[in-house]
């Protein structure tokens, strides 16, 4: 065989095989629809929260979850819808008690991969204490994990809706 | 029918000068893209986070840097896609070396990328950069593509090195040079699947899918098709095969519609003879007498790089073009004096424009520099203009001066401006046409410039790239 017919050969290999793995089409079947928010939740979420968006979710891990309103006392959990962010999906639930958001939880957040875990480890804490901090989802983005913070936002934000706080 | 007026011009189809805003516009179109980078990346916070500093800042340059890189490799594509509107307003030597420039340039700045963000993503989570580096490339999406890419892009520029290069035959160096093609290509899905700049910006997105769609259209319609199309459409053949003296040999071609084809005299094509192997190496010859209508011709010196084979070439052989380039044309000639030099095998083009240009008679003088009168080729037909039409033909013979100069050794004691004006006083008024080896080309190219010749007037165009 001549070399530039093993050249093309070994050539043509190397991208189909490179095409083959899994990142390498992972944008492709995303398509150009990512982060768009499933519709907020509407009305009291107290009937079954939003946990039909699971379906795509790979790790069906704890985002059964969203059951809400959950009370406990005078505490109500409202649950956010599951934003689809380029990472993966996320969820956010809140505590509400007597009108003041008390506590924040993310059942569901990406981890396709260890960056993410590690990312998310440190960008959560600080959602969540922003969250509390001014009682709205305006808040900062946290540097570093822009599309998570993001995706956060918008079911936070859907969360409160549903809760009914301003 | 002599050989001299065999090469009488035919009447042909003339075509409007360049327009001069045309290299304004394409320049600022590149000038601009860099900007649009620029400004998305600006605009998805990248000042604010360059100046907040640490490893967001790393990150953030480094990201600049990839989009820069990917944007230069996209201009460079173009720049070299043979677009007639940027062939015309820069000239093909001008673009080979803005090519190497800005090739090793955005290699740079693709090397800048990678250790950048590496380090930018692993700074704040403190792993280790190789491990992160991994990382990236196993996990993220499109970036095993984009590994693939860079070592495509990485081989590129290392055969291209310029001890790397001597040491490649042509064809293989060529060959390697087209995974340019596929590294830029594999990049792009990391772009949008993974860079920061893109996710979540549909203006970045559609910048980005712009370019690179107008890059792979611009390549497939004039690197591909056009030339294609046009040696289907005028079918070249070779017509007869004339040998013009030692190591010379001038080749005749025939084809359909000539006179559609759109090429001046001074201009070359990029020449395969279907006659076997090695047909797919192109080689740069300059047409040799006027375009005419029902015939071409070409004239081959011996330069042991396959050229030697076209003294063998057979009467009928089919010829794919791809061209005309070249900007050494009568385009911007308006008439009036008009002065030539010529040195070797660069008689061709300039030969072909004495034919063509519309000086009157006695207006034109040819400086032709050989190293012996065995050297000189066309004697017959130089005559012939110097009898019709008035051209002066001045031989200059003999061995290389002593020193960088454009005059053979027994003239060295003159300066090379005072030359000049030995063969034309009024030299700053004449245009001035001169094809040669560069450093010949160049030496009579600074001699005019010192005798006041406007760059606008000073034709030149240097074919060893």
């Amino acid at each position: 065989m001549r070399r530039i017919t093993l050249w093309l050969l070994s050539t043509v290999a190397a991208v189909v095989l490179a095409f083959s793995y899994r990142t390498s089409t992972m944008g492709a079947a995303g398509g150009e629809t990512v982060s768009v928010a499933a519709p907020p939740t509407t009305g009291p979420t107290g009937i079954g929260g939003s946990p039909e968006d699971d379906g795509t979710t790979e790790d069906d891990g704890p985002t059964g979850n969203a059951v809400t309103p959950e009370t406990t006392g005078n505490a109500r959990s409202y649950a956010g819808s599951v934003v689809q962010t380029r990472w993966g999906p996320i969820q956010v639930t809140i505590t509400v008690t007597g009108g003041k958001i008390t506590d924040v939880a993310v059942p569901t957040y990406p981890s396709g991969n260890h960056r993410d875990e590690e990312i998310n480890a440190y960008a959560l804490p600080v959602l969540r204490q922003a969250v509390l901090d001014t009682q709205s989802a305006h808040i900062d983005t946290v540097s570093g994990a822009t599309v998570t913070s993001d995706g956060y936002k918008q079911s936070l934000q859907a969360a409160i809706d549903a809760a009914h706080l301003r | 029918m002599t050989t001299a007026t065999a090469m009488h011009p035919v009447p042909v189809r003339r075509r409007a000068a360049t327009p001069r805003w045309w290299a304004d516009a394409a320049g600022a179109a590149g000038w601009l893209s860099l900007l649009v980078v620029t400004a998305l990346w600006m605009h998805n916070s990248g000042v604010q986070q360059t100046t907040g500093g640490g490893w967001t800042a790393v990150a953030a340059i480094g990201r600049l840097a990839g989009l820069y890189a990917a944007d230069l490799m996209l201009l460079q594509i173009l720049l070299l896609a043979r677009i007639p509107l940027v062939e015309r307003a820069f000239g093909q030597d001008r673009l080979a070396r803005w090519h190497r420039w800005t090739g090793f340039t955005s290699f740079h700045l693709m090397l800048a990328h990678v250790v950048l963000i590496t380090l930018g993503y692993a700074g704040p989570v403190h792993t280790n950069a190789l491990a992160e580096l991994w990382d990236l490339v196993v996990t993220y999406p499109g970036m095993l593509l984009a590994a693939l890419g860079f070592a495509a892009l990485t081989m590129v520029v290392v055969t291209s090195v310029r001890a790397a290069r001597r040491r490649l035959r042509y064809e293989s160096w060529h060959m390697l040079h087209l995974y340019a093609y596929l590294g830029v290509g594999l990049a792009l899905p990391h772009q949008l699947w993974t860079g920061a700049d893109f996710i979540g910006s549909p203006a970045a997105r559609a910048y980005w899918w712009t370019l690179y769609a107008v890059a792979a259209g611009a390549v497939l319609v004039y690197r591909a098709g056009l030339p294609a199309w046009r040696s289907w459409r005028h079918r070249l053949t070779i017509s007869h095969i004339v040998p013009e003296g030692p190591g010379l040999t001038s080749v005749y071609l025939r084809g359909r519609r000539l006179d559609r084809l759109p090429v001046r005299a001074g201009q070359f094509f990029q020449w395969r003879f279907l006659d076997g192997p090695g047909w797919s190496r192109a080689h740069p010859y300059s047409l040799s007498g006027p375009p005419r209508s029902d015939l071409l011709r070409i004239t081959v010196k011996d330069l042991g790089d396959g050229s030697a084979q076209v003294a063998a070439l057979r009467p009928g052989t089919r010829v794919l073009v791809e061209g005309p380039y070249g900007r050494l044309t009568g385009e911007t000639y308006p008439g009036g004096p008009v002065t030539m030099f010529a040195c070797g095998i660069g008689i061709t083009p300039l030969l072909a424009l004495l034919w063509e240009l519309p000086y009157r008679h006695g207006e034109a003088t040819l400086v032709y520099r050989a190293r012996t009168e065995a050297d000189l080729a066309f004697r017959t037909e130089l005559e012939w203009l110097a009898a019709h039409r008035g051209v002066r033909v001045v031989y200059l013979l003999g061995a290389r001066a002593g020193r960088p100069s454009w005059l053979p050794a027994r003239y060295a004691d003159n300066t090379d401006e005072g030359a000049l004006y030995q063969v034309a006083a009024d030299i700053a008024r004449h245009h001035v046409y001169v094809c040669g080896p560069d450093p010949w080309t160049d030496a009579v190219r600074s001699a005019a410039r010192t005798a006041g010749v406007a760059a606008d007037r000073l034709h030149t165009e240097q074919f060893a790239w």
